[in-house]
């Protein structure tokens, strides 16, 4: 079963497909090359005898052809062998004695058999053209390797066609191949088993990896060991840097929700002991509960602060944010039927995470549905590095020093200015962790305006 | 009026639930997602609280199936999650309402009131059906100016008459918004309840349209 995950896998799988592919384009070229080369060593022998008979050939008186000489060297003596020779003259026939009589096929031997190509120009010898090749059946249907040639005689124009066994090219082709293959396999099986070497000490690094991680969950080591090979090296740097950073991170969220219960537990401590007194008016103690509420959401801000540590360079559409927003809190507030007018262009983004546009705005925002009377406006503009929001309403507005104490930072949260909601200073804080800003003050709306101020995207 | 309150924390269900049957509420409660969306799919009710982290069926998928079934009740949403981004996500997925714990449950009550008068088609929180005025906010019936005292049976039913006064109200309808789900409904009730009310506002105030059912009307025709 192929897995996807599996390197050594894909390593190896790639590697043997490969060496196979390769084995036999070599196994075909050099069969190719074998058999050319054997079948010239035939050729020429077949030639040569072409020759010789040709040298041998006079007339007799009669016109008729005769050899002057023994043509039956090896190894055309050897009878029904396939090693034949035969000259067809105009009047007359000879043969080799291996044929023992038998004919060597009719002079349309070359028509029955395959065409042989016309020979090329460079192909003719000075001496008259060359013998062409041809494939032909024997005495004893065996199958016979011919070379045909047209000869001048002193008795007219004749052909000499000799022969050799297919099997005489065949054979020892046979067995070179034979011999081939097995070195190919032998080598394919080597080098595959090499690669496999290769991969398993190659991805061992790997394999160590993984058990230093395991060890680091495990808790035995603090750290993933650095002197990796090269390639890996990094990694376990990376690796390392998430683990320190996940300390940091862990730290600090011990500390938040350290400082959240101790924050709790006071107004906890007020609320136990004013329960236990019956004759306690349970409305006094609904402050105590804000009061809880805030130091929940002053915390949690602060841990997503901590979250952000290190550049942000997220980037958020303004635009999307503040229609969602105004769809909400047109919901929220429907019995006021406020007018909020958006004047944001569509692509003006800031490099703020979503959420944390969404706290600010949203809080902004839901300030100026909560106090105004009629208009809701939120405008944008920007220069190169700041983008600058203004949520604007036409409500009571705040006098300037109300806005120095709504403003105020989280410390002093149960003395929150009444009515105004603590995310003023929540919008703040994460205005200015982003380098941004927020400033209150009237709008020709005639209630607040608030200004945020953020890094442009 | 009748309520879905889905709600896993079984203390505080049972603590909203008596606050809202102090208010003449009817309320049925769903302690998990499946449950809440079985009821909110097939029985009538004038609003949902829904919690948002709850078992086998998270609070926004329970809403967004009942908005893509159609159903239109209005929904609050009552959670702890109190960013923003959650309160858009809860709108999107269809809210109508949304309140974060910890909340008074005055604040619950009134706005679950406005969001039922709104649903209804009235803009103004003050309703009047001739001599009877109905103040939304507060959930208070006026006869003449005066105060009506009213059972919590007889409230539910005048309030969802006079919510869709000189209409006539299908008595089958009428019967789910009185009852809650686990108590037994027997339809001669009605008629007593129907009865008690027509002697304290004028009989000729509810009209019986017959085979049909009831119709609250200025009169004086």
């Amino acid at each position: 079963m192929w897995r996807e995950a599996s390197l050594s896998r894909r390593l190896l799988g790639a590697a043997a497909a490969f060496i196979a592919v390769a084995l036999v384009v070599a196994a075909v070229v050099i069969g190719f090359v074998l058999h050319r080369f054997v079948q010239g060593q035939i050729d020429q022998r077949l030639d040569t005898q072409i020759v010789f008979l040709t040298s041998l050939l006079r007339a007799d008186g009669n016109g008729r052809l005769t050899l002057t000489g023994n043509a039956d060297g090896p190894p055309f003596e050897r009878a029904r062998r396939g090693w034949y020779w035969q000259v067809t003259g105009p009047h007359n026939v000879l043969r080799s004695q291996s044929l023992e009589g038998a004919d060597l096929d009719s002079p349309d031997v070359a028509e029955r058999v395959r065409r042989p190509p016309p020979p090329r120009e460079v192909d003719r010898g000075p001496r008259g053209e060359r013998p062409m090749p041809a494939d032909g059946v024997g005495p004893d249907d065996e199958h016979l390797h011919y070379r045909i040639k047209q000869v001048a005689t002193p008795a007219g124009a004749a052909t000499v066609i000799v022969s050799a066994p297919r099997a005489a090219v065949l054979g020892p082709l046979r067995e070179a191949m034979t011999t081939l293959a097995i070195s190919l396999g032998v080598l394919g099986v080597a080098l595959v088993l090499a690669i496999l070497l290769q991969v398993r000490l190659g991805l061992r690094p790997l394999e160590r990896l993984r058990r230093a991680v395991a060890d680091v969950r495990k808790g035995t080591i603090a750290r993933v060991p650095e002197n990796q090979p090269l390639e890996i090296a990094p990694l376990a740097q990376e690796l390392n840097g998430l683990l320190a950073q996940n300390e940091v991170n862990l730290e600090r969220a011990r500390g938040h929700v350290a400082n959240l219960a101790h924050g709790l537990k006071t107004p906890l401590a007020t609320l136990a002991i004013a329960l236990s007194d019956r004759k306690h008016d349970a409305e006094a103690l609904h402050p105590l509960i804000g009061l809880m509420e805030r130091r929940i959401r002053h915390h949690l801000g602060r841990a997503r602060s901590a979250a952000l540590s290190g550049p942000v360079r997220t980037q958020t559409v303004v635009l999307p944010r503040v229609r969602d927003l105004g769809d909400v809190l047109s919901k929220i507030y429907a019995d006021k039927g406020l007018a909020l007018a958006i004047a944001v262009p569509p692509d003006l983004a800031v490099a703020c995470e979503a959420q944390d546009l969404d706290e600010m705005l949203g809080n902004l925002m839901e300030n100026g549905f909560k106090w105004g009377r009629g208009h809701v406006a939120v405008s944008a503009g920007a220069n190169e590095r700041m983008v600058v929001l203004a949520i604007e309403d036409d409500g009571a507005g705040l006098l300037p020093a109300q806005v120095a104490q709504v403003l105020r930072p989280g410390e002093r949260l149960d003395e929150a200015a009444p009515g105004f909601g603590f995310g003023l200073s929540i919008s703040r804080e994460l205005a200015e962790l982003y380098g941004g800003s927020l400033d209150l003050d009237a709008s020709p709306l005639g209630g607040l305006r608030a200004s945020l101020r953020l890094p442009a995207a | 009026m009748k309520v879905l309150l889905v709600e896993d924390d079984a203390p505080l269900a049972r603590e909203i639930a008596n606050a809202l049957r102090r208010e003449n509420f009817a309320v049925d409660i769903a302690v998990n997602g499946e449950d809440g969306h079985h009821l909110g799919d097939t029985e009538a009710y004038d609003a949902a609280v829904l919690d948002l982290g709850l078992p086998k069926m998270p609070g926004t998928a329970v809403l967004r199936a009942w908005r893509d079934g159609g159903r239109q009740l209005p929904v609050l949403i009552l959670t702890a999650r109190d960013g923003w981004t959650d309160k858009v996500e809860g709108f999107k997925a269809g809210a109508d309402d949304y309140l974060t714990k910890p909340f008074r449950v005055e604040e619950l009550i009134m706005r679950l009131r406005a969001l039922v008068r709104r649903a209804a088609g009235h803009a103004a929180p003050g309703i009047s059906c001739g001599p009877l005025a109905f103040d939304a906010p507060t959930g208070v019936f006026e006869l003449n100016g005066l105060p009506l005292k009213l059972t919590a049976l007889e409230w539910r039913v005048l309030q969802s008459l006079m919510l869709r006064k000189e209409t006539v109200f299908d008595r089958g309808e009428l019967m789910e918004k009185v009852y809650e789900g686990d108590a037994g409904t027997d339809s001669n009730s009605l008629e007593v309840i129907v009865a008690r009310l027509r002697r304290k506002i004028g009989h000729d105030r509810i009209e019986t349209v017959r085979g049909r059912g009831y119709r609250l009307t200025a009169g004086a025709a």
